[in-house]
């Protein structure tokens, strides 16, 4: 081994260099080292000093989130003061002595709260909750004692309130203590563990909007663990509040139509795609999950066969059923393969080769056009037109109004639902399609699933005069036109002059719901969930629940120039006119109503 | 003997048991520091120094004159990075810096250090023909180096682009800097600094303030300053012990896992540890420069000088700012703070040092 001496000119002078840089980094370090020196060995004692006198606490207060309001100022969701017994372990000498003294304060078990005082042990600085939300009353029992309570205190929290207990609850949403994930990706460092966020609806998709801004409250402590004085304090800064675009009105009247039934109402401006109403049923309390959740609750409520969690409006997917016969009239206008005075013969049953599919009324229709089809829904009418147009030409057309696909609407875990196509069953069972397929779902049968509130959308469009419009439940934000189908309105009129004898007509499929004050057109969708049981009675009552048909009814009001749109579905309900075209009626007369009642303005302005 | 024999026998093992041992001080600490928290951040860092590892024994293997050819395409790749930040970066707390790769984030303003450190050496062998800088010298280089800097300046990130230009003009003046250009230098910079104080952003500004006045904003950025003063100090002589630092254990200080973990050594380990730590660094960056001492080649001597530059501008800003001599800047304890990306880089640059250790013995 030798020296490899390329440059020695160079390297010789790079070389006599270093020295500086060793002079540098033992400057640097020595710098450190007594600046260390110093700190540590002759002025230790006087930092020790600092540092076990540094009883400083800072504690953050949760803020108050922004109010959720109705379109009319109603507070949906608002805040309430709730008390909670706070005692920070560190502070506590004898457990069982604070215990025994609180225990007749707070009406509760001395050897309950002693565990909960004791389960601090490992965290002596981090103050404890052993009474949570207590009671006016009881504040004022506690208040009174608290200098003979070293270490006990009482904190004051804002605690989420909503104020028509399940009413809206889909909408709204809750709020619950933040994941851990949710943790971990907070870089901003906005949330602490043990804090409050939205989970669901509303609350979690404004969550940033309604959240607010942390207190922050720095005490200074004496030697018993005391408070002694607030050094600085930032006042937690209120959330904004969300202005929704719903009626609490109508949500109510919805709500009260739905009953105990399992359902759904969804309730629309057609021309704006505002929602007034969107009520699921059955729902829950929301408040449930703001308080501290019994695992009982919780699995009674994850385990409740009727999904109360679900909002069914948008989350559910069905078969629509009858009310898919607007689209495929729709796309046989779009194809120009439909003229709406030719008649098509009804007996009762359609044949396709060997096989034969009955209309909903055995004895058949006899001659019926466009409008009369719609207004008795007759299935071989629409069979016929299936089979001319294609599933695709159909699909198509349900693309267009946007059924099939997620509706836009700004809350999380819409259901996209599904519009059958040729490419879309090769791909997904590798069969092409057949035949009785088309015709099928030209009834709205088959593989087709839409929410309520695609239909609500959908529907929109058709009465409007083919402007679709995004679903918009937040009122300050701007209404999102998607596509204009710009269909004609001699088409438009002869639609809506078969929905309109839906109602109004004696042979209509709703007729029963009519109400002569009220203009107003619809149409009946049943949807069968399982094929080939045909019941005897009207309201199904002799098929096992789980099989019976789902209702559907949209309607819409006032037939000329529509200011609402309502879409009702009850799960396994029966024949649609029969059960959802009531709930639908009720909501529109519900929504005259309360236009008429002049209400005062509840917002409030701080 | 066999070329596996020579590998061991050649080693740098004083370097690499040094870096050992700091890393050890590290976990602890970052141990110590998150402990009952919860987080997986210790599992994480663990992680990191697996990965850091394999890159360090990457950057070990291939010769190190490699990267001569791709100093100038590292150049480029930092400064796309750099622009990148601007068009899909991430802001946090008002300053552009991170990238996202997938779960992933990088800083590639850490990586520009590095790359500069690189730039610097090949172009000072390109050009070892030039014995003295004067102006003319510096002009070309200078502006190289400028374009990364005003992108980390822009970002903002006021401390970074501060070291990025300090590790240059180390490795700069080691080369030899003409007298009279060295002057002139040295005079407009020491004239620019108004205006640098006028373009600061507020917070900086206020940094700047509460590091002359820490009772200024005892609970914004000053708080910072005044607690982990009263940890490094309360340490003592022989500290308060593993996991049982009052200031730190009881979040009085917060960021103690980055950015502050020298007031946990400190605190828990008292001046016994903290001047141990001192000596670790001492020995690794000594070590460091002897390296470059004997390197074979002015590259393997720049990469070296600028490395050492490199740690002891990171140990010396750190630990100042914990012990309240330096403003409150974000910059991390090489091999110590928790910081995925910033480990991976250290152990890489320990890794280039050791390859041209290893490499002079070969021809």
């Amino acid at each position: 081994m030798k020296a490899n001496i390329t440059n020695p000119l160079v390297d010789e002078d790079l070389r006599k260099k270093t020295k500086y840089l060793f002079a540098l980094v033992f400057v640097l370090l020595g710098i450190l080292a007594l600046r260390l020196f110093t700190m540590q060995i002759i002025h230790g004692a006087f930092y020790e000093e600092l540092s076990r006198n540094n009883r400083i606490r800072i504690v953050s207060t949760p803020p108050p989130r922004g109010k959720i309001m109705d379109r009319n100022g109603v507070v949906l969701a608002d805040n309430r003061p709730a008390f909670n017994v706070m005692v920070l372990p560190e502070d506590i000498s004898s457990p069982s002595d604070t215990a025994t003294r609180l225990s007749p304060l707070l009406d509760k078990p001395a050897a309950e709260i002693e565990k909960a005082i004791l389960k601090g042990k490992g965290k002596p600085y981090d103050p404890l909750v052993v009474a949570r939300d207590i009671t006016f009353e009881q504040v004022a029992k506690v208040e009174m004692e608290i200098f003979n309570l070293p270490g006990v205190s009482i904190e004051t929290i804002p605690e989420r309130e909503y104020l028509f207990g399940d009413l809206s609850c889909h909408v709204l949403g809750f709020i619950g203590e933040v994941s851990k994930r949710r943790l971990e990706q907070d870089e901003e460092g906005i949330y602490a563990p043990g804090d409050m966020v939205g989970k669901a609806g509303i609350e979690l998709v404004r969550e940033d909007t309604l959240r607010g801004v942390k207190g922050k409250r720095v005490f200074e402590v004496d030697a018993l663990g005391r408070r002694v004085r607030v050094l600085d304090e930032r006042d937690a800064v209120e959330g904004r509040d969300v202005m929704l675009t719903l009626d609490q009105g109508l949500q109510t009247i919805a709500l009260q139509a739905l009953g105990q039934r399992a359902g759904a109402v969804v309730a629309m401006r057609p021309d704006t795609g505002e929602i007034l109403a969107m009520e699921s049923t059955p729902g829950f309390d929301p408040a449930l999950f703001a308080g501290i959740l019994t695992t009982e609750q919780w699995k009674g409520i994850m385990d409740d066969p009727m999904h109360p969690l679900e909002n069914r409006a948008m989350r559910g997917a069905y078969p629509p059923g009858s009310v898919f016969k607007i689209v495929v009239a729709l796309a046989g206008f779009h194809a120009g393969v439909l003229d709406p005075d030719a008649a098509v013969y009804c007996p009762g049953r359609f044949y396709l080769g060997r096989v034969s599919y009955g209309c909903w009324k055995p004895e058949g229709h006899g001659n019926v056009a466009l409008v009369e089809a719609i207004t008795k829904s007759c299935d071989v009418y629409f069979y016929t037109l299936g089979r001319t147009l294609g599933i695709d030409a159909m699909a198509d057309m349900g693309f267009r109004l946007g059924l099939g696909r997620r509706t836009g609407i700004i809350l999380k875990d819409e259901s996209p639902g599904l519009m059958p196509t040729r490419k879309w069953k090769r791909e997904r069972f590798k069969q092409p399609w057949h035949p009785g397929e088309h015709v099928i779902a030209a009834i709205g049968q088959g593989y087709t699933l839409v929410t309520p509130l695609q239909v609500a959308k959908a529907m929109s469009a058709v009465v409007n005069g083919g402007r679709v419009y995004t679903p918009r439940i937040i009122a300050t934000e701007k209404s999102v036109l998607e596509r204009d189908l710009n269909i004609p309105q001699r088409q438009i009129e002869i639609i809506k002059e078969g929905l309109k004898g839906v109602v109004e007509d004696p042979h209509g499929t709703a007729h029963s719901i009519w109400d002569r004050g009220i203009s107003m057109g619809g149409k009946t969708g049943t949807a069968q969930v399982a094929r080939g049981i045909v019941s005897k009675r009207p309201d199904e009552s002799d098929i096992p629940f789980r099989l019976r048909d789902h209702a559907w009814f949209f309607g819409f009001s006032p037939v000329e120039k529509p200011e609402i749109v309502v879409v009702a579905l009850l799960e396994h309900g029966g024949h649609g006119g029969a059960v959802c075209g009531p709930i639908v009626r009720d909501v529109i007369k519900g929504y005259y109503l309360l236009k008429e009642t002049p209400r005062e303005p509840l917002r409030q302005d701080h | 003997m066999s070329r596996y024999a020579k590998i061991t026998e050649n080693l740098d093992w004083g370097i690499l048991l040094t870096v050992v041992f700091l890393i050890c001080i590290g976990l602890l600490c970052v141990f110590s520091s998150t402990s009952g928290t919860g987080s997986g951040i210790f599992i994480r860092q663990l992680l990191w120094i697996c990965i850091g590892t394999m890159f360090m024994v990457v950057a070990f293997a291939v010769d190190y004159r490699n990267l001569m050819y791709s100093a100038w395409p590292l150049y480029a790749a930092v400064v796309i990075a750099l622009v990148l930040v601007f068009v899909i970066g991430r802001e946090i707390s008002g300053a552009r810096r991170w990238i996202g790769l997938g779960p992933l984030r990088m800083q590639p303003s850490e990586l520009a250090k590095v790359f500069v450190i690189i730039w610097v050496a090949y172009w000072a062998e390109k050009k070892k023909h030039i014995l003295v800088h004067g102006m003319r010298e510096l002009v070309f280089p200078a502006a190289v180096i400028m374009v990364p800097v005003a992108l980390i300046l822009l970002q903002p990130d006021l401390g970074t682009a501060g070291i990025v230009s300090f590790i240059a003009a180390t490795m700069f003046l080691m080369l030899g800097i003409r007298r009279s250009t060295l002057l002139t230098l040295g005079g407009t910079s020491i004239a620019g600094l108004p205006f640098l104080w006028f373009s600061l952003k507020d917070y900086q500004r206020l940094r700047i303030l509460t590091f002359l006045d820490p009772s200024r904003d005892p609970l914004g950025s000053g708080y910072h300053a005044i607690q982990s003063k009263i940890a490094v100090g309360s340490g003592g002589l022989i500290g308060k012990g593993f996991l049982h630092g009052t200031q730190t254990q009881l979040r009085f200080l917060p960021e103690h896992h980055t950015d502050f973990i020298f007031s946990v050594v400190a605190e828990e380990w008292g001046f016994l540890g903290s001047g141990l730590l001192l000596f670790l660094y001492l020995m690794l960056i000594t070590k460091i420069i002897t390296v470059g001492l004997k390197a074979k080649d002015r590259f393997g001597a720049l990469l070296c000088f600028g490395i050492a530059a490199y740690f002891t501008l990171h140990v010396f800003i750190n630990i100042s700012m914990a012990i309240g001599i330096f403003p409150v800047v974000g910059v991390p304890l090489p091999f110590v703070s928790y910081g995925g990306s910033f480990m991976l880089i250290n152990l890489v640059c320990v890794g280039i040092v050791l390859n041209v250790a290893w490499r002079r013995f070969i021809f």
